[in-house]
């Protein structure tokens, strides 16, 4: 009768397909690789090797067969005006309404740590814009702005006169309706993420701190802020990079203009690609925008691991 | 010793540019161009309906013999809105042939977009599209459509052209490329209760030493946006386009009025002259007599508005007629006017502007181009093109000269509508068939609604404009884009092109 073998102490136990040899196991890794490759890497490629042409479909020719022309288009970006305008907009656009998510989320968070009836139907109700399609929301903004809109027939009735301001039609103000519905739609988010990072955080610090005599306020900015801290930075990149590729509510709402006044980098590329079938400038464009959020990331991942 | 044929442009408009000179402008498009001669060989006048009774049944005939044991489906991308105008005219077509069709919709303003990233992407999805006639340029340029002058010369009824009233959309670089299908030519609207209204006509007439009246140029359409603009009252000048995608076509007939072509023969943007500029300054202030919401709203909220009853005059397409017809609470309280015009030499100058159509093209990937082209053919025949236009919610407006008799399509517009309608059809002036026509216009627009809301001077925007202009046309090719603008200035009707220069 066959006994088994059994594995002596500080023996190293071979896995079966390790057994077998090395070459099983790259084979059987193989296709997953392959996958990501083809999904990854080739696309990369492709965009890398579009920016080095001016390739347009309306040219005829096969995006392969376009003659290279070097560094030009992104020697064109930095001297495009509309390209540096629309990556500091989206910079902008960026900071003010993560921030305002952030803020509004935490003071959100903290009214929910403890237990009051409806507390469940208030969360309900709270994440509610968040599951509204973003284009309808969009839809939703546009008419509240509009000059015949609600929020024009509001001022009015203040001030006492027809009040037809035009907020998506004026250069100066018309970022302000776009930033509204994105904090709108998107703090519910912020607020489950953080209300969560808090419910989570071990509670017999911040108790500690409060039966020491520390103040709710010292006790959330000494105790519960840096237990939570690494949670509220991983929101703020993903927020970050969300409100970076922002698309529908601009193009609801202004389709970038007046002018040229709300265009984001998303805007600037959807017309360039699709308004002037410019493929290689765009792709150009595609990879300066890439280094930008790639900075922008790794610098609070640092931040994160520093924490960490 | 001049060739006749030189002198002549499409629908018999003689041309003041010949041949010669346009094949003397350049290399690029020369092939092309002379290739193309066959159309200016076609060019017939425009003006009388001819006998092609039983067209449609004949073309039907051709395209079941070739379709013979065989089961094919026509696959159609259409702009949304506009299957009541299809589905009748190829439910016949099934009807008689045996072919069937189906329907790929897409929202109007990305079926130019869906047909170029078919020529990318090769898949072959569709035979027929209806892209906008000012989008052709640039698909033909990218080999997706299929150049159709043999197909026509093969199977087009003689004297099928002769009753379209406006051709220029249907070429590029001289070749045919595609039947219009839509008479989109751009139109005033005006409150005919308040033009008679002796409350308005009366101190209109004392104030200004006229009488009140639709108005003849800009300057006298301006003077009644502001006379009727009275917002404390709710009561509005005009619904006029600012908003982005619409204003600048606005300026484009402005500017026009000034008498000038928009390049000059070397292709030098001529758009930031002193009529220019002058054009925008007077858009921009026009602007303060439009009602709230003239610079964000888009088409279907302009009919609303303009619906509403508050407002005195628009601007806008047949499919406005329609809509204000049936569905507004102004129903048979306007009147209409081509685009006012301008003073030139001192003389009233008037350029209508036709500005968007859709046309039937066939693509390049289908597998039966020949059974495509002959639907084209079939639904764009005098009588199968009638059913087509009758849909009352459908962009289809009157293209043909038989449209205009038309019981139905007369109870549908009015006979007054399309009195003027037909008028300005016959004299409108192309828009910019040019590759890269999305570039140059948007250029446009995003500069004259920076002036338009203060961003930018008026002489700012359109040296903007200008320079970027110069810069498409030198990315694009020089050469081929000024072979394209002496063709496409060729298509201007021969008494307005002789006023611009």
């Amino acid at each position: 009768m066959a006994r088994r073998r059994v594995a002596r102490p500080n023996e190293q136990v071979e896995s079966p397909v390790a057994r077998r040899g090395p070459s099983l196991g790259f084979l059987l890794a193989l296709p997953a690789h392959l996958l990501i490759l083809v999904t990854v890497l080739v696309p990369s490629i492709l965009v890398v090797w579009l920016s080095l042409t001016d390739w347009q479909p309306t040219q005829g020719i096969p995006w392969y067969a376009a003659p290279i022309i070097g560094l030009w288009n992104f020697s064109d970006l930095f001297n495009d005006q509309r390209f540096v305008g629309a990556v500091l907009r989206t910079i902008v656009i960026v900071v003010v309404s993560v921030l305002a998510e952030l803020g509004l989320g935490l003071a959100l968070a903290l009214l929910f740590l403890d237990d009051w009836p409806w507390r469940k139907f208030a969360v309900a109700v709270i994440v509610l814009p968040m599951m509204i399609v973003p284009v309808d929301a969009a839809n939703a903004f546009f008419m509240l702005f509009n000059e015949r809109g609600p929020i024009n027939q509001i001022i009015g009735l203040v001030v006492g006169h027809q009040y037809t301001f035009g907020w998506l039609a004026d250069p100066d103000w018309a970022l302000l309706p776009i930033l509204l519905a994105e904090i709108w739609q998107w703090t519910p988010l912020m607020f489950l993420l953080l209300l969560t990072a808090f419910l989570s955080a071990p509670r017999n610090q911040w108790r500690a701190a409060l039966s020491l005599g520390a103040s709710p306020m010292r006790a959330f900015l000494r105790v519960l802020l840096p237990l939570t801290l690494p949670v509220i930075l991983v929101a703020a990149i993903i927020r970050g990079i969300e409100t970076f590729k922002i698309f529908d509510v601009i193009y609801i709402l202004t389709r970038g203009g007046p002018g040229t006044a709300t265009e984001t980098i998303s805007m600037f590329m959807y017309n360039g690609a699709f308004v002037y079938f410019r493929i290689g400038y765009i792709a150009a464009a595609a990879l300066l925008v890439l280094v930008v959020v790639g900075t922008f990331c790794l610098a609070l991942v640092r931040s994160l691991g520093r924490q960490a | 010793m001049t060739d006749s044929n030189d002198r002549v442009g499409p629908l018999g408009r003689p041309s003041l540019i010949s041949r010669r000179a346009i094949l003397r402008a350049g290399g690029i498009g020369t092939a092309a161009i002379a290739g193309g001669s066959s159309l200016l060989n076609w060019a017939r006048p425009a003006g009388a309906a001819t006998n092609l009774a039983g067209a449609g049944e004949e073309i039907a005939r051709t395209a079941k013999e070739l379709a013979k044991g065989r089961h094919i489906t026509l696959r159609i991308l259409e702009p949304s809105g506009s299957l009541g105008n299809i589905k009748p005219v190829a439910d016949l077509w099934t009807a008689a042939t045996g072919i069937k069709v189906s329907y790929i919709e897409v929202p109007n303003g990305e079926i130019s977009q869906k047909v170029l990233l078919e020529a990318v992407s090769k898949a072959g999805s569709f035979d027929i599209a209806l892209p906008a006639g000012f989008s052709i340029p640039d698909l033909a340029a990218s080999g997706i459509l299929v150049n159709l002058d043999k197909l026509a010369q093969k199977h087009e009824p003689a004297g099928f052209r002769q009753s379209i009233l406006y051709s220029a959309s249907q070429f590029y670089k001289g070749n045919f490329y595609g039947y219009n299908t839509d008479g989109d030519t751009y139109l005033t609207f005006y409150r005919k209760d308040w033009i008679e209204d002796p409350k308005f006509a009366k101190p209109y007439s004392e104030k200004f030493g006229v009488p009140l009246a639709v108005p003849d140029s800009w300057s006298e359409l301006d003077r009644q946006l502001a006379f009727f603009h009275q917002p404390d009252k709710g009561q509005y000048g005009g619904a006029l386009f600012r908003s982005q995608y619409f204003i600048a076509w606005e300026w484009w007939v402005r500017f026009h009025a000034k008498g000038f072509f928009p390049f000059t023969d070397d292709l030098t943007p001529q758009i930031n002259n002193e009529a220019g500029i002058q054009a925008l300054a007077e858009l921009v202030a026009a602007s303060k007599s439009l009602y709230p919401g003239a610079r964000t709203n888009g088409l279907f909220e302009n009919f609303e508005a303009y619906g509403k009853g508050d407002i005195y005059a628009n601007i806008g397409w047949g499919g406005t007629q329609k809509y204000l017809d049936s569905k507004s609470s102004i129903k048979g309280k306007t009147t209409y006017g081509p685009t006012p015009g301008g003073s030139v030499n001192g003389k009233l100058l008037k350029t209508p502007y036709f500005n968007w159509g859709w046309n039937y093209v066939v693509s390049t990937l289908s597998p039966e181009q020949e059974i495509a082209y002959l639907f084209t053919l079939y639904a764009t025949s005098p009588e199968l093109s009638t059913i087509a236009v009758r849909d009352p919610d459908g962009y289809f407006d009157p293209f043909r000269l038989e449209h205009y008799t038309d019981p139905e399509i007369i109870s549908l517009y009015t006979p007054e509508f399309l009195a003027i309608h037909e008028a300005s059809m016959k004299d409108s002036t192309p828009d910019l068939y040019m590759k890269g026509q999305g570039e140059y216009f948007d250029a446009l627009r995003v500069n004259i609604q920076a002036a338009d809301v203060g961003e930018k001077t008026p002489k700012a925007a359109l040296d903007q404009t200008a320079r970027e202009w110069q810069r498409i046309s030198r990315r694009i090719g020089r050469k081929e884009q000024t072979v394209q603008w002496l063709f496409l200035k060729s298509l201007y009707p021969e008494g307005i092109r002789a006023q611009l220069s």
